[in-house]
């Protein structure tokens, strides 16, 4: 749990968004925080890496998508995948659920992440990985790029593999609105 | 699943499934069967607990399989207990692929098997999942099948795709041995007999002239399990189809080779082929007993062998696979060379029943990728969750407890049900084990409120204040009988616990056992946690009956996993280290000086004590 931070450290939006002053937020135009997501100091969130688009072409602005009650932890990085294709190279948008934890220093390149996912510290998600709702990934995971993480798994290793289902109570055990109030 | 035997997580709360109980007939002798016998200066402490034989023993070799943490419980409210994973039906709503995600129909499932036909393989080397790569220019084929993680590539077994679709059937049609086109069009042998020349007599409308006898080149050679899957599949068919054309289904004397075929005792040499023709029966004594005998005969180092040596001499050591690479195989190989991309295997979702009663306790949405339930009946919504904090959290480690020092924990009560509840708690005043913990719960009996709305509490504050007539400990400084704190639906109560000395590891006793294992360094304490409430009775007609308040009870064994006691010698010389009980720190625990804390006891006795806690540091 994290410890009641000082005050003044977050600048909290209408929607209840809590973002630290040190933390580092790159084209915050692409970046949808669905509310009463925290933001830790450190934290990196790369909203300048969106898709490339023909001049002329008009097509959505959205790099990154957060919904609501997320929490990332200090240092932890968003950056959303990319990859060539037809020979030009370009990022894709990236979607979170509600209810995402993301621990410390993990860097997470996801194309997806459902609701109710507790990422560990120290992980890394590889790009376009697809992680359904209900997931608890360990401490140190190295998820592969293009990996589906299906709903109630738990997920430990490098490279991560699912090695055990969750209970059926893995909504209630993942929720994060206390964790927002404490903040 | 057992507390100890996970990594160290502390601190830990589990709840014993009583499910364990029910399956024990004999009755459970005193002195535990399993744990280890008591060392002889622990005597009068083991003789103690006797008395309280239905103490939960956390250390005993069956609690391993009946501790659960509370998530993982559920609860059938026709019984009115606690089910386990161990005493719950599974029933499987669906079949899908955890890579794909689609949903595989059960009928499809058992004609094509547990595996996703789809393009969803994982690495053979580290089990991450592959993708469909192409190797040409712009997109184009050949395709390989690409491990992400560590770059493993079908190419290197020597397997490309033409087309990026249907992959499992390109690679069926590539892995599929040479000679397997051979043994399913021309031999019919029985495959597993090499006397199969037997099925001849067995089957005579067939004919002799598909059978071929196997020779002896043939017989030696280690067939691949597709191969092998195969002839059997040919073989069965052959009978299959020879039973329904001849006599063999419907006449009487099928009924008797059926009888010889188990027992051996009929129709002379017929039943006695067939028996050798099936299951490796010889009837070698002639005297209608069946024997077993191996088919595999004993495996001699042949010429093969010596190959594989000079292969593994080769490769080396990486070339060789790991255990669990071999074993995700079917053919089991022994090089990675030999490794084949591993297609998904599918996952369930499954419903579960109380065993007891059938009825359904948990129901989850068909759909593969939903995580709903349309019933979900978990033990967190009917028993109280207890939590266990420190007392003071500054700088303590919960694997290295001081051993002779009293350390304070908040053991936190949470009431889930919309009825006040009285809690009983108790707990023997030594844990189990050979190196007793000495524990005291300072306030065993006490309420804890309803689950009511936040709101409804708001607009209650004013007409009634029951939280605030209730002594806070934590306010008033620690006293005997009175709770720590307490909020709308949770109560708070101090738990004292005084860890043993322990030999050091390495320490050797008379019998060259260690005097000390790692298991007895954990500190884990069964309470033993009683509910008591009344609530509305229900109604079959669904409404509630405004009088009727029925009194209902539950009891239930937890174990705390408070923390490893560490190797590091008190920084206080202790005499008589050996003897726990003397070497009991000053505290209050010697004025409450009780055996048993609990079941309104001691508790009641010395809540006139008023102790001064940091007098006793």
């Amino acid at each position: 749990m994290p410890p009641k931070q000082t005050k003044g450290e977050y600048i909290e939006t209408d929607t209840g968004n809590k973002v630290s002053r040190k933390s580092v937020i790159l084209g915050s135009q692409n970046i949808i925080l669905g509310g009463k997501t925290v933001i830790q100091a450190d934290c990196t969130i790369r909203g300048d890496l969106r898709r490339t688009v023909a001049p002329g072409q008009h097509s959505g602005n959205v790099a990154i998508a957060v919904g609501r009650y997320c929490f990332l932890s200090r240092s932890s990085v968003l950056r959303p995948p990319g990859r060539t294709h037809q020979k030009t190279f370009s990022y894709y948008p990236m979607k979170i659920g509600d209810h995402v934890f993301v621990g410390e220093g993990s860097v997470v390149e996801a194309a997806l992440i459902g609701s109710y996912v507790h990422i560990a510290k120290d992980c890394v998600i590889g790009k376009f990985a697809i992680i359904k709702d209900c997931v608890r990934i360990e401490e140190g995971t190295v998820i592969a790029p293009n990996t589906v993480i299906p709903s109630f798994s738990l997920v430990s290793g490098r490279p991560g593999v699912v090695i055990d289902e969750l209970p059926e109570t893995a909504q209630e055990g993942l929720e994060l609105k206390n964790i927002y109030r404490m903040i | 699943m057992a507390p100890h035997l996970t990594t160290y997580s502390f601190p830990t709360v589990h709840i014993s499934c009583p499910c364990d109980e029910s399956i024990a007939i004999t009755p459970k002798s005193p002195t535990k069967p399993g744990a280890p016998a008591a060392p002889e200066e622990d005597l009068d402490e083991s003789e103690e607990e006797e008395e309280e034989e239905e103490t939960f023993d956390p250390r005993a070799p069956r609690s391993n399989f009946s501790l659960f943490p509370l998530d993982n419980l559920l609860y059938c409210e026709d019984c009115k207990q606690i089910r386990c994973p161990r005493c719950v039906h599974d029933e499987i709503v669906c079949f899908f692929c955890p890579n794909c995600l689609f949903e595989v129909a059960s009928s499809t499932v058992k004609t094509d098997g547990n595996r996703c036909t789809r393009n969803c393989f994982s690495c053979p080397i580290c089990f991450a999942s592959l993708v469909v790569a192409p190797t040409g220019e712009g997109q184009a084929g050949p395709y390989i099948l690409l491990c992400n993680h560590c770059l493993w590539s079908s190419a290197e077994i020597g397997i490309e795709f033409e087309k990026p679709t249907s992959i499992t059937t390109q690679l069926a049609e590539k892995l599929k041995p040479p000679a397997l086109a051979r043994a399913t069009t021309v031999s019919f042998t029985s495959p597993l007999s090499p006397v199969s020349a037997s099925s001849e007599s067995y089957f005579p409308s067939m004919g002799a002239p598909t059978i071929i006898t196997p020779d002896d080149e043939e017989d030696k050679k280690e067939l691949s399990p597709e191969e092998r899957f195969l002839r059997l599949k040919a073989h069965y068919a052959q009978q299959r189809a020879g039973a329904g054309t001849d006599e063999y289904g419907s006449s009487p004397g099928a009924l008797s080779r059926l009888m010889g075929l188990y027992s051996g005792l009929g129709s002379g040499s017929r039943s006695r082929s067939f028996g050798r023709g099936i299951g490796g029966f010889s009837n070698v004594g002639g005297k209608g007993k069946l024997e077993w005998t191996e088919w595999d005969t004993v495996k001699e180092i042949r010429d093969d062998e010596e190959e594989l040596i000079e292969r593994i001499k080769e490769v080396g050591f990486l070339g060789t696979t790991n255990k669990e690479q071999r074993i995700a195989q079917n053919h089991q190989p022994r090089f990675i060379r030999d490794l084949r991309p591993l297609a998904a295997l599918l996952r369930t979702k499954r419903s579960k029943r109380c065993r007891a009663c059938r009825h359904i306790l948990v129901k989850p949405e068909s759909k593969p990728t939903n995580i709903r339930f349309r019933i979900k009946l978990v033990a967190m919504n009917y028993i109280p969750a207890l939590s266990i904090s420190r007392l003071d959290p500054t700088a303590f480690n919960y694997i290295a407890l001081t051993p002779l020092s009293t350390h304070q924990f908040l053991l936190t009560i949470t009431n889930p049900l919309f009825d006040p509840i009285n809690v009983t708690l108790a707990t023997p005043a030594k844990t189990p084990g050979r190196y007793p913990s000495t524990v005291t719960i300072l306030c065993p009996t006490f309420e804890v409120g309803a689950n009511t709305e936040v709101w409804e509490e708001a607009l209650q504050t004013i007409a009634n204040q029951p939280a605030a007539t209730i002594k806070k400990g934590r306010k008033t400084g620690m006293l005997i009988g009175t709770v720590w704190d307490l909020g709308r639906n949770w109560t708070t109560v101090v738990i004292e616990v005084v860890p043993p000395l322990l030999p050091l590891p390495g320490e050797l006793g008379e019998d060259g056992n260690e005097l000390a294992t790692e298991d007895d360094r954990l500190v884990q304490i069964p309470v033993s946690v009683r509910v008591v409430y009344e609530t509305d009775l229900e109604r079959d007609d669904g409404g509630l009956g405004k009088e009727a308040k029925e009194k209902r009870e539950h009891t239930y064994w937890s174990v705390l996993g408070l923390g490893r006691i560490s190797e590091k010698m008190p920084t206080k010389t202790v005499e008589d280290a050996a003897g726990s009980s003397a070497a009991r720190p000053m505290s209050l625990v010697s004025v409450a000086g009780k055996g048993v804390v609990g079941r309104g006891g001691a508790g009641e006795e010395a809540s006139g004590g008023r102790v001064n806690r940091h007098s006793v540091r």
